[in-house]
């Protein structure tokens, strides 16, 4: 979204027909929900495909957009709901033990430390994949909370309007979450 | 203890950052196959939007015909007298207007 266009011009020439207007407005969207799309992709799902579902949404809904939030909000909730719904196509892993991972997992495992993030492509793919065998284990809405959270940096306040959630479910189910988390990552290291 | 955990959760997080990022540059391909979609998913809407009305606007002409039928039957069952009454009618050839 770093290209600042005229988001309630581009809408009247949607609604008239334009073309031109559609293509400027997925130019705008695209980083936008390219980035939470890959955030809140389940796994071995084609991240295309889904950012071009949520697109399909947004456009088939606009009419809905009454434009007293900013766009990026509307759309982000969208988004979201959007991967949440592929998410919970997805089994929830009961758990994962050490001999559920690969040996590059377990490498990368034992490797990572606070201070030390992959310093190649390669290292943050296969940090990805065991991030990703991590968050299986937890509900899609889990996961997605502790995303926002842990990797976007949002406030509480934030997921609220994102999710609709409210601050005591929020909280309520991050300490489920972090108790869950420990205990994977426990087991893990005990190579339970 | 936990803190432990924690931080290696955050570790592994921290390292695989980057994958998260989302792509600035739109895929080779994609606003054509985007935009052709969106084509297609309004002609279907337009074409439903049609079918609807079609058949809105056949069903109001049935309720209408039905409508028409009904009150013209009742108005003839109206001007009818009842089996008794009629012969009583033909026998005293009484002038009903």
């Amino acid at each position: 979204m770093d290209q600042p266009i005229d988001i309630a011009d581009c809408l009247q020439r949607w609604k008239k027909g334009d073309e031109n207007a559609a293509a400027e407005l997925v130019r705008h969207l695209y980083p936008f929900v390219s980035k939470i799309a890959r955030t809140h992709l389940p796994r071995r799902d084609h991240e295309e495909d889904l950012i071009q579902e949520i697109l399909m949404k947004t456009f088939s809904r606009l009419h809905q957009y009454k434009g007293d939030a900013p766009l990026s909000h509307w759309v982000s909730r969208l988004a979201l709901t959007t991967c949440l719904d592929r998410l919970r196509a997805q089994k929830v892993r009961p758990e994962i033990r050490w001999a559920d991972l690969s040996p590059e997992d377990q490498d990368v495992f034992d490797a990572s430390r606070l201070e030390g993030s992959a310093s190649d492509a390669s290292g943050a793919i296969q940090a990805r994949d065991l991030v990703d065998k991590i968050l299986s284990t937890l509900p899609p809405e889990d996961r997605s909370l502790i995303l926002m959270i842990d990797l976007e940096g949002k406030s509480m306040q934030e997921i609220s309007i994102a999710t609709g959630w409210g601050l005591s479910k929020i909280k309520m189910r991050l300490f489920r979450i972090r108790t869950q988390l420990r205990k994977t990552m426990q087991n893990l290291k005990e190579r339970l | 203890m936990n803190m432990k955990e924690d931080e290696k959760w955050q570790s592994l997080l921290l390292a695989s950052a980057p994958t998260f990022a989302g792509e600035t540059v739109l895929p080779y391909g994609f606003l054509t196959s985007t935009l052709a979609r969106l084509q297609e998913e309004q002609k279907t809407q337009e074409q439903l939007e049609k079918i609807g009305l079609r058949a809105l606007f056949a069903s109001l002409v049935v309720l209408a015909i039905t409508a028409a039928v009904t009150l013209d039957l009742q108005f003839q069952n109206k001007r009818d007298f009842e089996p008794g009454i009629r012969s009583l009618i033909q026998v005293e050839n009484i002038q009903v207007s």
